[in-house]
């Protein structure tokens, strides 16, 4: 019994000193990974439309970034964008589920400051009615170059195999993809992890809407000069890829050797995504259109 | 483990061949099987393992004495935790590219028998020096298991070494999944039992001669 003071004091000492070291790591490091994970992110968007340090992004390029909020009142659930405006602020937009104007308000948000997710949510209540409770749903990021849009970014996740699988999908504004990078999978490596190697993610580049709406994945084996297109594009001239593109890319994926799920997975998964997207942003659009938004997208 | 203490040289090699972590005392069999799918991640892994089983051995050599013996387990336990949240948070921090590679199993070396094992046999008997040798000597041991499995399966399932093609084919694809692991570790012990054997021959032949 005359230890028992003694074993709680010593397990609360020790307690005590490992959080206070793992909070000076935190303190020491935290600005230096948040600022990794925004470059890492930046670079795979970059890359997603297609651009490289051989071909860079022209300087007017613009990224405005629309954010998508579930609403969930006593009676009823409806969904809300935050839309970016010409004055560098925000407004807010509740729509109901069938893609009818419910209310409008101002937010008090800078662009910069709402890429906090915190932020966010504090000016979406410093305007909501208390009783509602709303959640973060999901972004979209619109590159507008020259008042014009020219691509969609989406940021987006969907079940694999094994866990989620996180993708960052480029479309050009008819819905076309313009390229996919896998940002976060945990599949096996060498059989599903395979996703991120070139030749089955750019399997997806180029597809138009109406190849993705029919999507499926094929246990057929990817042709040999399909593979060296799609591994090395570079080193191909435009007219080459073109032919190569338009001999083999039809409403199919080649699946992966040992990893149909996988394959299957991300297929769906893309497929989902963009035909849900497709109907969001054409309800967006009418509504910024109707309620006059003063919108920068 | 009475009779003279080991040097440190003797420590190191105890660790790579002898008390051979994964295949001589069969410890941390999980990560073994599981992540040594490939020679990089064997190498990442036995590398985070090393920092870890050194920095807590040599913590715990320097608390051993105020520790108390009822609750040794708990605070080994907390002192791998921080360490483990410390590399954690410094690798995500400074070395971007590498955390890429190895984040999801640096979290996991929280629950590594093999560190928590040499604590209680080792450190917690012994002064900071050899505890520090003993550390270094266990993880370049695990390394080593972790580089060996991961030669094997990587040459052999994907045809590759750290992820450049050296096979023109994929010999046996069955090398990537888990289950292979439980051969690749049964193989290497076999052959570890086996020089053990020839170094035993040699001995009593040398007594005899």
């Amino acid at each position: 019994m005359k230890d028992f003071p003694r074993i709680i004091i010593g397990l609360t000492v020790a307690c005590i000193a490992s959080a206070f070291i793992m909070g000076v790591a935190f303190m020491l490091t935290i600005k230096a990974k948040k600022h990794n994970e925004y470059v890492e992110f930046k670079e795979a968007m970059y890359s997603a439309l297609g651009y490289t340090h051989e071909n860079p992004a022209p300087s007017t390029l613009q990224f405005h970034e629309v954010y998508r909020y579930i609403l969930n009142e006593p009676k009823k659930d409806y969904m809300g964008y935050m839309i970016p405006l010409k004055n560098g602020k925000y407004c807010f937009v509740a729509l109901n589920f069938d893609g009818n104007f419910l209310y409008k308000k101002d937010l008090n948000i800078s662009e910069e400051e709402a890429r906090e997710e915190s932020a966010r949510e504090k000016a979406l209540s410093a305007v909501l009615n208390p009783s509602v409770k709303f959640f973060y749903a999901n972004r979209i990021i619109i590159a507008v170059n020259n008042g014009k849009r020219v691509a969609y970014l989406l940021p987006r996740g969907f079940a694999g195999f094994k866990t989620t699988i996180k993708v960052l999908l480029a479309l050009e504004p008819d819905y076309t993809i313009k390229g996919l990078e896998i940002l976060e999978e945990e599949e096996d490596p060498g059989l599903g992890g395979e996703i991120e190697k070139n030749y089955f993610k750019n399997q997806f580049k180029g597809l138009t809407y109406k190849e993705i709406t029919q999507l499926k994945v094929i246990k057929e084996p990817l042709p040999e000069e399909y593979r060296r297109i799609l591994e090395q594009e570079r080193e191909f001239t435009e007219e080459q890829i073109k032919k190569i593109r338009e001999k083999y890319q039809d409403s199919h994926i080649y699946a992966l050797t040992g990893a149909t799920i996988t394959s299957t997975c991300v297929t769906n998964g893309i497929k989902n995504i963009v035909k849900k997207f497709a109907y969001r942003i054409k309800v967006l659009d009418k509504i910024i259109k109707d309620q006059h938004i003063n919108a920068v997208i | 483990m009475a009779g003279k203490p080991k040097s440190n040289f003797e420590l190191i090699l105890n660790g790579l061949f002898n008390e051979n972590p994964i295949f001589r005392l069969a410890l941390s069999m999980c990560p073994a099987v599981g992540i040594s799918t490939t020679l990089m991640n064997g190498f990442l892994l036995g590398l985070a393992v090393l920092f870890v089983q050194v920095a807590s051995s040599c913590t715990i050599s320097l608390l051993k004495n105020y520790i108390h013996p009822k609750i040794r387990i708990p605070t080994y336990t907390l002192v791998i935790a921080t360490w483990v949240t410390v590399i954690d948070l410094s690798l995500s921090a400074f070395f971007p590219t590498a955390y890429k590679a190895m984040g999801i199993f640096i979290r996991l070396i929280v629950t590594f028998s093999i560190i928590l094992m040499r604590l209680e046999v080792f450190a917690a008997k012994n002064p900071l020096i050899p505890s520090f040798w003993d550390g270094i000597g266990m993880g370049l041991g695990f390394m080593f298991g972790m580089m060996t499995l991961g030669f094997i399966r990587e040459l052999l399932g994907a045809g590759a070494l750290f992820g450049h093609q050296v096979l023109p084919v994929k010999p046996l694809l069955f090398f990537i999944l888990p289950v292979a692991g439980f051969f690749c570790v049964g193989f290497m012990m076999a052959v570890y039992n086996y020089v053990e054997f020839l170094f035993k021959k040699a001995k009593e032949k040398k007594m005899r001669g």
